[in-house]
């Protein structure tokens, strides 16, 4: 048969007229490539199935399969903050959770086993730390998320008795704490990791490295203001039939269930909102920065909440001086927890251009504005440092047809940074550390840095008691 | 018109131009399922990226959130559409039609012209004619043959719904 023309051709005519023919080789043809569609199926699922495997596997990878060495680690701590870490710590392959010690055993311990115990993991369960380091003896980390009057003492305990560390910042309410876990850590030799996951977020190192490092996009940074506002946040409160006996709280340092529960507001617990909150950008200032500050301005108080059961400052409002290696540069900082608007950032302002960051995905997740007088960035955003310009809309008018000043500055190109984080936040903070456990790397917040932001930070209460400016040596710094 | 009237070719090429568009169908509609399930695909950064005479238009649709939205959406089920219709040689016409014009739209979003360089990566290298514009041309030749009359479903729609052959009853 030459062709298929011809066999139609063919036909004889009688076919007019009556009823559409349709032969059986029209339906066989009709219908040849539907399975193409089969077969793509096939590869599609086939393709899912190769994706979900893999993610899967990197999830509850068993160390041998990864080619890793298997860490034992245990959860000293188990409130809120200690399951924030246990969830990213069950995306990171290798690890063996062998223990978790909480006080509260008939609630945030017996949560947190079972909720491993559903990951294949079968960690004992323990209310006195010094009971788990005894009977644990093949624990090679401890990660601490205790409140933070706990952590010198878990801290220092755990190294003493050779573990490496991943501790919560605040690494201590009180500076003594914080230089002797310093101490601790150079006297054993094992590892201690402050939990200042920003230092470990793909995006502020890319901001580091690439745009402040490299490309030097900001010019000499003279101002930096930043921000974490909250919105009002209610007594954590506590269920009444999981109370922890009176004498068992107060052999744990703390008054009643209310101050177990809401710890962070009381003096010689936490640090108050600036630490709880201002510590993980102010770090981000001084590293920024280059520099550790020279002094700080602060005003704030017990502005909103009942002093009686927040004992430390609602609102803050702070400046800070540093010395950077291309001139003075001053920094505020403000964080009040009456209202949430705008949330929290980290803005870096040099002569070339600004730098707007956040840990958040959603807000903020970094802008950079290039100034109309600096070089042009087309290098930077051809190597893909930064995204290519969104350029501004010249303005004549505001939206409500008022007309713009004249001396109103040429608005600035808008680039976004073009990193962002899909795993948990405090994720990559850990996978740092049991890298370094590994011996893959170094910390990227070794006990020093933790220390120097402590300092940093812990001066910000001091400076609004005492109403005044107060000066730092540089030695203050060091240990 | 005849059911087969649109094959003008020998089976030899018919077979071949099938077998491209089937390739071109499934390339269609793996972009577009892609896009479908992916959690938060959007056309913006390729839009935003835009060059050429009518960047104007693909910066202003990625700059209202509205348009946007409408063009992302269209984006995902027109490749996932004309995949599938040109898999199974479904309306193969209006497909490639469809396909071609969204194609050309791409093309002309990034066009690898003279003294255009863009900062997206590209896998190859491109002076005018790119994959896109092959892509392109290959469905110019499988719209003009109407292979979907020589092995598809609209050779059974088009026996179903023929009319009488002008032949027969001029």
């Amino acid at each position: 048969m030459a062709d298929e023309n011809d066999k139609k051709k063919a036909q004889p005519p009688s076919a007019a007229g009556g009823p559409p023919k349709l032969d059986r080789r029209d339906l066989l043809m009709g219908l040849s490539t539907v399975p193409a569609l089969g077969l793509f199926g096939y590869a599609w699922s086939r393709q899912q199935q190769y994706r979900s495997g893999k993610e899967a596997a990197a999830a509850t990878a068993p160390a041998a399969a990864a080619g890793l060495q298997e860490i034992n680690v245990a959860l000293l701590g188990a409130g809120a903050q200690g399951q924030v870490l246990m969830e990213a710590m069950l995306r990171i392959p290798g690890l063996r959770f062998r223990a978790v010690c909480d006080i509260w055993t008939d609630y945030n311990q017996k949560r947190v086993v079972n909720t491993l115990k559903r990951f294949k993991q079968e960690p004992n369960g323990y209310e006195d730390y010094r009971e788990m380091l005894d009977k644990e003896k093949q624990l090679d980390a401890v990660i601490i998320a205790t409140p933070d009057f706990w952590h010198a003492q878990h801290a220092i305990d755990c190294l003493k008795a050779g573990k490496h560390v991943y501790c919560e910042k605040e690494m201590s309410n009180t500076l003594e704490g914080a230089r002797s876990m310093v101490l601790a850590q150079r006297e054993t030799g094992k590892l201690l990791q402050i939990g200042h996951q920003r230092r470990s977020n793909p995006r502020y190192i890319h901001a580091y490295t690439k745009l402040l490092g490299e490309a030097k996009l900001l010019g000499r940074i003279v101002t930096v203001n930043g921000q974490w506002n909250r919105a009002v946040t209610p007594d954590l409160g506590a269920p009444e039939r999981y109370a922890i006996p009176a004498e068992k709280l107060k052999q744990y340092g703390f008054k009643d269930m209310h101050q177990f529960r809401n710890w962070r507001w009381y003096k010689g617990k936490g640090g108050g909102p600036i630490v709880d909150l201002g510590s993980h950008q102010i770090d981000i200032y001084s590293w920024f920065l280059g520099a550790n500050p020279s002094g700080v301005m602060a005003s704030g108080g017990q502005l909103y909440h009942d002093p009686q059961t927040h004992e430390w400052y609602d609102t803050a409002m702070v400046v800070y001086d540093y010395d950077t290696a291309l001139g003075p540069a001053k920094a505020f900082y403000q964080t009040q927890t009456t209202n949430g608007s705008q949330g929290y950032y980290e803005s870096f302002m040099g002569d070339q251009g600004t730098l707007l960051i956040s840990e958040s995905e959603v807000n903020y997740p970094g802008v950079l504005f290039r100034d109309p007088n600096a070089p042009a960035w087309d290098e930077w955003v051809q190597k893909g440092y930064v995204s290519a310009p969104k350029e501004a809309e010249v303005k004549e008018k505001s939206d409500s047809g008022a007309v713009a000043d004249v001396r109103e500055s040429v608005a600035p190109d808008q680039h976004t940074v073009p990193v962002s984080l899909r795993d948990p936040y405090h994720q990559p903070h850990l996978q740092n550390f049991f890298n370094a456990v590994r011996g893959q790397g170094t910390l990227n917040c070794p006990a020093e840095i933790g220390y120097e932001t402590a300092v940093a930070v812990l001066k910000v209460n001091e400076a609004i008691e005492a109403k005044n400016r107060l000066a730092f040596t540089p030695g203050e710094f060091k240990i | 018109m005849a059911t087969t009237e649109a094959t003008t070719f020998s089976r030899g090429p018919m077979i071949a131009i099938t077998a491209l568009r089937i390739l071109v169908g499934w390339h269609f509609f793996y972009e577009g399922l892609t896009k479908l399930t992916a959690p938060s695909w959007s056309a913006a950064g390729f839009l935003k990226q835009a060059k050429g005479p009518f960047a104007g238009s693909f910066h202003a649709m990625a700059a209202r959130p509205d348009l946007l939205a409408n063009t992302d959406l269209v984006t995902m089920w027109l490749l996932t559409l004309v995949g599938a219709c040109l898999i199974l040689g479904l309306f193969t016409r209006l497909a490639s039609l469809g396909g071609l014009a969204f194609l050309l739209m791409v093309y002309l979003a990034a066009p690898p012209w003279i003294g255009y360089f863009y900062a997206i990566p590209a896998e190859g290298s491109y002076l005018i004619v790119n994959k896109n514009l092959i892509e392109v041309a290959a469905l110019v030749v499988i719209m003009l043959t109407g292979s979907g009359r020589f092995a598809g479903v609209d050779r059974i729609l088009s026996g179903l719904f023929r009319r009488t052959p002008r032949l027969a009853t001029a």
